[in-house]
C-alpha cells in the first residue's frame, strides 16, 4: 500500500461491545481525507474487552490500533489522554479525528496540549489544503450566526468533528491489521475520582423521526402538556416522536436537559421539527437546520424562526394546537 | 473548612440572544462584527461568577474575577464586581488581540501564577462566540491541577472540590483534590442581579492591570487564530409557506390539511 503521507488517525467510540454510530462516520471523514493524500487509515479503539469491536472496525480502515486496559473500562479523561498520547507518540498521525462528544469535548484539549497541538472543536467539514498542508476546518461560530474556515497547521491536527455531518463509511470487503499496543497506565494518573453516576432519563432526539419543541413562549406544564398531545397525534404517521426544547424551556425546569436541542444540546435531523413558541435564536438554529421539514408556530410574525421554516403559522400556541391536533386526529 | 480563595475567568463578548441580524459579517476582515446589540458578560462566565458566589456566601473568602482582554477594561466587565467579586484584575496587553486558545490559556495561567495562592478556579464551559471549549481544560493542563468540565453543581468540601459533571444522559460525581479548576454550564443557575448598595460598593473594590510583561510574556510567543475564511452560514433560509386562515384555530387546522397535501403526514 502507498503510504507516503504517513497516517489519519481515528478515534472510535464504543461501549457495550459496539462502536458508535459516529465512529462509522469519523472513518469516513478520515477515509476522504486519506484518500486524498494516499495516507493510512488508522482506528484506535480504546476500552476494556474491545477484542470484538477491533474486529468488525477492522472492515473499515486499514490498521487498527488497541489499547485493551482495565483502567479504560470507563472514560476517565487524564488516563485516555495518557493513552491517546501513546497511540500518538507510536504512530505518529498526520491527523486525529474525534466525534465531538461529551467526553472528547474534555479529552481532545488535553491530548492537543500533551502533543502540543492546537485542537479545533465541533468541526462541520475537513479537508486537506494540498497547497501548505494544514487541515482546513470548517466550524460554526457565533452561536451559528457565522462560519469560519481554520488553518490547522500543527501535526497531528487534532479536530473533534460534530455528528451527522459526514455520512457513515461502508464496511469493506477486506481487514486491516488489527496491532494491540501496550501502555503503561496507573490509576495515579486519574487527577478526578468518580464517586457515582446518576442516569438520567434517556431522551432519543437524534434517532426521531418528529421532533416537537417547547420555546421561550411556552412557561406553564399545561404548555408542555399540549406539546405531548400534539406528539401523541403526530404518532399515528410516525414511529419515534419526541419532545424537544429550547434553552430557556430547561432553564425554567419545565424539560429536562436530555431534551435540549441548539448550541449546547442535541444537534438533530428529523424528518420533521415543529417549533412551537420558538423566536428562533441562531444556538437553537444551529442545532436544527439539518431537519428535513421546519414547522413553525409563533405569535410574532417577525420571528426569525420563519426564515428558516417550510411552513409558518402566526398566532398563540395556545389557540393553534389544539384544531391543529383535532385536524391530524381526524385524517383518514 | 478553610476560607477559599476562587478565582474566575471572564471574558466579554456580544450578547449571543442577539437576532442574526445583529452578527455582521466582514469576510475581507475575518470578523464578525456585532451592530446594535449590547456587550455582557458570556453568559457561561456568569454561571461560573454565580458559582463562586454561592461559595462564597457559604464559605466566605474571596472571589477573584480575571479577565485577559487587549483593550482597557469595560462598565460590563466591572458588574462583575457588583455582584460579590471582591477584586478583578485584567490582563490587558495589545499582543492579546485575537490569540487561540492555547495561548489565551497561557496568558490565563500566568495571570493565575501571579496571584499565587487559590483553592479553585472556574471558567464558563465555553465562550458563546468562538466555541471552542478549550481554555478552561487548557488552563489545568498548563497549571498541573485537576480539571472538571461541564459542572452543573459545584461543592468544596473539607475533603476536596465535589461536582456534579453532566453527561450525555444524566451526570456524574466526581472529587479532585484543590487547587482544580471547573468549567461551569448553564444549569447551574443564573448569574444574580447586584443590589445597589452593592453597586455602589463596587466603585471601592480594586482593579489590577498587568501587561504582558507584568506576566512575564513574550508577545512574539503567542499564537493568533489561524483563519482562512469567515462567511455567513449558507443556505440556511428556506422559503415558508405562511398558513392562513381567518382565525388562529382555522390556521391550526389548516397547517394540518396544508401537511397531508404536501405529505408531509
Amino acid at each position: 500500500m502507498a503510504n507516503d503521507g504517513g497516517r489519519i488517525a481515528v478515534l472510535i467510540g464504543q461501549g457495550g461491545g459496539q462502536a458508535s454510530p459516529a465512529a462509522f462516520e469519523l472513518l469516513n471523514a478520515g477515509r476522504q481525507l486519506a484518500r486524498g493524500g494516499r495516507q493510512i487509515l488508522c482506528a484506535c479503539v480504546l476500552g476494556q474487552g474491545i477484542a470484538g469491536v477491533c474486529d468488525e472496525i477492522s472492515f473499515y480502515a486499514d490498521e487498527v490500533y488497541a489499547i485493551d486496559n482495565a483502567l479504560l473500562a470507563e472514560f476517565q479523561a487524564d488516563i485516555y489522554a495518557s493513552a491517546l498520547e501513546e497511540v500518538c507518540r507510536t504512530i505518529s498521525p498526520v491527523a486525529l479525528l474525534m466525534e465531538h462528544s461529551y467526553e472528547n469535548y474534555e479529552l481532545a484539549p488535553k491530548v492537543g496540549y500533551r502533543t502540543g497541538s492546537e485542537v479545533i472543536t465541533d468541526c462541520t467539514a475537513i479537508e486537506k489544503d494540498e497547497v501548505s498542508g494544514a487541515l482546513l476546518c470548517t466550524k460554526p461560530i457565533y452561536g451559528g450566526n457565522a462560519v469560519a474556515v481554520f488553518e490547522l497547521k500543527s501535526t497531528p491536527h487534532i479536530v473533534t468533528i460534530r455528528a451527522k455531518v459526514y455520512d457513515a463509511l461502508e464496511r469493506g470487503g477486506s481487514r486491516g491489521r488489527v496491532v494491540r499496543l501496550e501502555c503503561d497506565l496507573s490509576p495515579s494518573l486519574a487527577r478526578v475520582r468518580s464517586m457515582e453516576v446518576v442516569p438520567g432519563q434517556n431522551v432519543s432526539l437524534d434517532k426521531a423521526e418528529v421532533i416537537v419543541s417547547a420555546g421561550r413562549g411556552i412557561k406553564t406544564q399545561e404548555g408542555i402538556d399540549e406539546l405531548r398531545r400534539l406528539t401523541g397525534a403526530l404518532e399515528r404517521f410516525f414511529d419515534k416522536v419526541e419532545v424537544g426544547a429550547s434553552r430557556p424551556v430547561v432553564d425554567a425546569g419545565l424539560l429536562s436537559r436530555s431534551h435540549q436541542v441548539g448550541q449546547t444540546g442535541e444537534k438533530v435531523s428529523p424528518q420533521l421539527y415543529v417549533a412551537v413558541a420558538i423566536s428562533g435564536a441562531a444556538q437553537h438554529v444551529s442545532g436544527i437546520v439539518g431537519s428535513k421539514k421546519i414547522i413553525a408556530i409563533n405569535k410574532d410574525g417577525e420571528a426569525p424562526i420563519f426564515d428558516i421554516a417550510d411552513y409558518g403559522v402566526v398566532g398563540s400556541f395556545e389557540e393553534v394546537l389544539p384544531s391543529f391536533i383535532e385536524q391530524l386526529e381526524g385524517l383518514p | 473548612m478553610k476560607a477559599p480563595v476562587i478565582i474566575v475567568c471572564i471574558k466579554e463578548i456580544p450578547d449571543p440572544e442577539g437576532p442574526s441580524s445583529a452578527f455582521e459579517i466582514h469576510s475581507d476582515t475575518k470578523q464578525v462584527v456585532p451592530v446594535g446589540i449590547p456587550p455582557v458578560i458570556n453568559p457561561f462566565d456568569q454561571n461560573a461568577l454565580e458559582a463562586a458566589v454561592r461559595l462564597k456566601d457559604r464559605l466566605g473568602g474571596r472571589v477573584i474575577a480575571l479577565n485577559m482582554a487587549d483593550k482597557p477594561i469595560t462598565p460590563v466587565l466591572k458588574r462583575a464586581l457588583s455582584v460579590g467579586v471582591d477584586e478583578m484584575i485584567v490582563l490587558q496587553d495589545s499582543a492579546f488581540k485575537a490569540i487561540t486558545s492555547q495561548s489565551t490559556a497561557e496568558v490565563l495561567s500566568a495571570g493565575i501564577k501571579k496571584i499565587g495562592s487559590y483553592d479553585l478556579v472556574l471558567t464558563g464551559r465555553q465562550s458563546a462566540d468562538w466555541d471552542f471549549g478549550q481554555v478552561g481544560l487548557l488552563i489545568a493542563e498548563i497549571l498541573g491541577i485537576p480539571a472538571i468540565n461541564l459542572a452543573q453543581v459545584v461543592e468544596l468540601r473539607e475533603d476536596g472540590i465535589v461536582v456534579e459533571k453532566l453527561r450525555r444522559v444524566g451526570h456524574e460525581v466526581v472529587i479532585a483534590p484543590v487547587p482544580a479548576l471547573v468549567t461551569v454550564s448553564s444549569e447551574v443557575g443564573d448569574l444574580r442581579l447586584p443590589t445597589l448598595k452593592a453597586i455602589q460598593d463596587a466603585r471601592k473594590k480594586p482593579v489590577t492591570v498587568w501587561s504582558a510583561a507584568h506576566l512575564g510574556i513574550e508577545a512574539g510567543k503567542l499564537r493568533t487564530r489561524g483563519i482562512r475564511s469567515l462567511t455567513s452560514p449558507s443556505s440556511r433560509a428556506r422559503t415558508c409557506l405562511r398558513i392562513e386562515g381567518s382565525t388562529p384555530q382555522e390556521k391550526g387546522s389548516n397547517l394540518a390539511l396544508q401537511l397531508r397535501q404536501d405529505k408531509v403526514v
